[in-house]
């Protein structure tokens, strides 16, 4: 690759693990003050599961600030998006030192957290053993990484014939997952890394077709195609479409399926409900939307899952502009934080909002970012001790709309309840002069 | 390997004894053992086939029939009884094979212009377990279908033929021999995957080939006979990659020949982004000079943090920490710097010094070193006289410092998370020591 190249620098070529982490502490060392480094943990194989953040502060969670995340290559032989993670980070540090605006600007409100490869075992094993025909490639021995996560599509079908909660279902299973030893390391350290970090928004990217995939994977009668809406259903159409529409592939109506006896009728607009395309269960997708407040939706983003090399150019311009607007997503609907009245942040209050059976919390600075589509809503937040607050807010298409709360804690309410009291039995005494 | 190709070839002379291929979902995907897989079937086939199956089977029979020979002088024959030495079944192998040749047949009249799945060396030799694979990779190529070799071993594994690891070891010298075969097929014909419109055309792609290989030494050429002449670089521009130390060599020399010919700077358009380096000539001669494979990384590194020292630089004046003039003459003072240190300690300069001031005035690079010296001598005390400069410089070098110490401890954990090699923080804390 062109060394003295500053305009540019991005190597269109497939890499390997060493690559990768040298592509990545390329990009650190080009923009140190925007970027950092982390592992989430270990592959089974004792490879680093490395991420690149991105923000102005990197390594902090600014309050107000949302995350969001992009994993790439979960399964090791679907191999654009790994690389186009590798691109992605490049690219976005070039253009934030070219005077970019728009990445400036992004880069400053968002903290983009970027996971080029969660499966770097796998990679390897099909980077030795890749040929461009060979699409299928099987693992005998493997494990499918996105059908090992804990199933809570199961349990929130169950809770909506029988009564129960649709979110944070991981509250009290997170020993569970660090005991089960069915979970690859690589799903228990991403995990942890969902439970860890407050994102908002994610994607996840495979091969193998060209479509942008949503909630809920998993069907609910069991069947293999069924349309399975997740109470987000709307929001998650606008999300997906934002990626599809600025990929010409993608959206292209007129796109032949992959394959000739593909069924690719649920695709619309270059998106498709997971149900309503073929039942997935076990899914990182819901199992971010069912565990935490992340809502992630899944990128399928060729034919091919591990092309010749010279084609990688033409998937970065395929998706350059999708992955940049995707990412600027995660500043829609209402965001704000949640305070006592002494102004003291309130961490897991409920938000909720009405026609909507999803609620999210906010983190521990007491900030929250609800997504929605434009409209007038009213939205609600309630922390257990606290008196309930409901608010009408009317939302634009973007950015977020800033929607504070303050709450009365019921210790404050029952004093003032008192003081009251105490005042009326003081006024009545001496009116009655007793 | 070979022992486990031997295994594969033996299995596949197996497959030919069995007339009646049993379907995927025939006895329940239950594996038959070894005994059982060879008594002959009297039923006809269960259910109609596709016709690829059909297809599949019979070109495993005809690869196994035309392999095992009854010749057995072949090496292969000698170590399938010592690999299969302790299994009773394959010595059963051995002889059901040997009853089922045709004696009518053998091996040097063969004529296998009849049978188009056929496959003997030309000279007449059975075929080894490596032409097995090759041909099997040929016949996946050729059909463009992954799916001929999913279908056999899934019926091998099915059956019981063959083993787990088996199965994988027979995929990886397949995949590696259809790889070779694209390479090689790739590289004949000049064909990309992506687009099938292009016509075969073997002998003017490989003129074109050509054309590509002489273009990137006609430019190495040129620029050693001091032509700017950019010869076909035009198309490429920036996509162009094969060939980075030539790359880095031409462009730089398209930037540069400023310095060292007296071009006017000014000429450079500055939307390409190179102007960024025209503060540091002597820079980039230190790079040029790192052209050794060891020095490799440390080039590299050198290049990344000189880039980020510049933008660290311009943010100070976007910020209006210091003004243009000023970030322009400290990344001037420190490309002197950097000549100084490079002259110190390799006891001499690169290549006679040329510090061009941005004004544009120029000097000629063959002019004796003494001015150049000189020059240098006088911008340094044009540095020192001036108070405000030496104000600024300290600002810079105080915020240069709270860097380097930033990046020193990032370097370190780094290094304790497994992120980076211990070499490789060295070298960038070396670098950031330095400056």
């Amino acid at each position: 690759y062109c060394q003295i190249c500053i305009n540019g620098g991005i190597s269109f070529e497939y890499h390997r693990y060493e690559e990768m982490r040298k592509a990545l502490v390329s990009v650190w060392l080009q923009c140190p003050s925007i970027t950092r480094i982390y592992t989430v943990g270990e592959s089974y194989e004792g490879r680093e599961l490395l991420v690149l953040e991105m923000s102005d502060n990197p390594g902090i969670h600014e309050p107000g600030e949302p995350e969001f995340k992009y994993i790439g290559n979960m399964h090791g032989n679907e191999a654009v998006g790994r690389e186009l993670l590798i691109y992605l980070a490049q690219y976005l540090c070039n253009e934030y030192q070219e005077g970019n605006d728009t990445i400036i600007d992004l880069i400053h409100s968002t903290r983009i957290h970027i996971m080029p490869s969660m499966n770097p075992d796998g990679f390897e094993k099909a980077a030795s053993q890749y040929i461009h025909v060979w699409n299928k490639l099987k693992f005998l021995k493997g494990i499918d990484l996105n059908r090992n996560f804990p199933d809570l599509d199961r349990i929130v079908y169950m809770n909506e014939k029988e009564g129960g909660s649709n979110n944070h279902l991981l509250k009290n299973m997170k020993k569970a997952v660090d005991e089960n030893t069915k979970l690859a390391p690589e799903t228990k350290a991403v995990i942890h890394w969902i439970m860890d970090i407050p994102f908002v928004l994610s994607a996840n990217l495979h091969g193998g077709d060209v479509v942008a995939n949503y909630p809920y994977d998993e069907t609910r009668s069991g069947s293999t195609h069924e349309y399975s809406a997740s109470p987000d259903d709307l929001v998650f159409k606008t999300l997906a479409k934002a990626y599809s529409s600025y990929n010409p592939v993608m959206s292209d109506p007129n796109r032949p399926a992959c394959r000739k006896n593909d069924d690719d009728s649920s695709f619309k607009e270059g998106i498709t409900n997971g149900g309503a395309w073929y039942s997935v269960p076990g899914g990182m997708q819901d199992f971010n939307y069912l565990s935490s407040n992340c809502f992630e939706i899944t990128l399928e983003l060729s034919c091919d899952k591990f092309p010749p090399e010279d084609a990688l150019k033409q998937y970065w311009d395929q998706n350059r502009n999708s992955l940049v607007n995707y990412i600027e997503q995660v500043h829609r609907g209402v965001a704000g934080f949640v305070r006592d009245l002494q102004g003291n942040p309130i961490s897991n209050t409920s938000i909720s909002v009405e026609g909507i059976d999803h609620d999210i919390t906010t983190a521990k600075d007491g900030d929250y970012w609800r997504l929605l589509g434009p409209g007038n809503y009213k939205v609600s937040a309630s922390a257990p001790g606290y008196l309930t607050v409901v608010k009408k807010v009317a939302v634009s298409h973007s950015p977020a709309t800033r929607l504070d709360f303050e709450l009365e804690s019921l210790e404050e309410r029952k004093e003032e309840e008192k003081e009251e009291l105490m005042d009326w039995w003081k006024m009545m005494s001496e009116t009655l002069n007793f | 390997m070979a022992s486990k190709r031997v295994g594969i070839v033996v299995v596949l002379a197996v497959i030919s004894q069995i007339s009646a291929f049993p379907t995927p979902a025939g006895p329940d995907g239950e594996l038959l053992n070894n005994q059982q897989a060879y008594k002959p079937k009297p039923t006809p086939p269960a259910e109609a086939e596709s016709n690829s199956e059909d297809d599949d089977i019979t070109f495993l029979k005809s690869l196994a029939e035309k392999s095992k020979e009854s010749n057995n002088e072949t090496p292969i024959s000698d170590s399938v009884d010592e690999r299969y030495g302790t299994d009773e079944a394959d010595t059963t192998k051995n002889r059901r094979l040997a009853d089922d040749y045709d004696s009518t047949k053998n091996g040097m009249d063969y004529k296998y212009q009849d049978d188009p799945e056929s496959f003997r060396q030309l000279d007449g030799t059975p075929l080894t377990a490596h032409d097995i694979v090759q041909k099997i990779a040929n016949k996946i190529y050729e059909e463009d279908d992954r799916g001929v070799f999913d279908r056999i071993v899934s019926k091998l594994l099915k059956l019981g033929l063959i083993t787990d690891s088996q199965a994988e070891t027979l995929e990886y010298e397949v995949a590696e021999a259809l790889q070779d075969l694209i390479t090689k097929n790739a590289k004949d014909n000049m064909i990309g995957d992506l687009s099938m419109d292009y016509p075969v055309n073997s002998v003017k792609d490989t003129q074109n080939n050509m054309d590509e290989e002489d273009r990137p030494s006609r430019r190495y050429d040129d620029e050693d006979e001091g032509d700017d002449d950019n010869g076909g670089d035009d198309d490429n521009g920036d996509e162009e990659r094969e060939d980075e130390i030539r790359d880095d060599t031409v462009r730089a020399e398209d930037s540069w020949d400023a310095v060292s010919d007296g071009n006017d700077r000014n000429e450079l358009n500055p939307e390409d982004g190179l102007q960024d380096l025209q503060f540091f000539p002597n820079f980039y001669r230190l790079l040029k000079s790192l052209d050794s494979e060891q020095d490799k990384e440390e080039r590299e590194t050198l290049i990344t943090i000189m880039k980020t020292l510049i933008d660290f630089v311009k943010m100070m004046v976007k910020y209006g920490t210091i003004t243009p003039e000023e970030g322009v003459s400290y990344l001037e003072n420190l490309d002197a710097m950097i000549a100084l240190q490079t002259k110190n300690k390799l006891g001499k300069s690169l290549v006679p010094l040329s510090i061009t001031p941005p004004t544009g005035k120029a000097l000629d690079d063959d002019d004796n070193t003494k001015t150049e010296a000189a020059n240098m001598q006088k911008e340094y005390e044009t540095l020192k006289d001036s108070t405000k400069d030496v104000q600024t410089a300290a600002e810079i070098n105080y915020d240069l410092s709270k860097l380097r110490d930033f990046m020193d401890q990032q370097v370190d954990a780094y290094i304790d998370k497994g992120i980076l090699e211990k070499d490789e923080g060295d070298v960038i804390k070396r670098i950031y020591g330095s400056l």
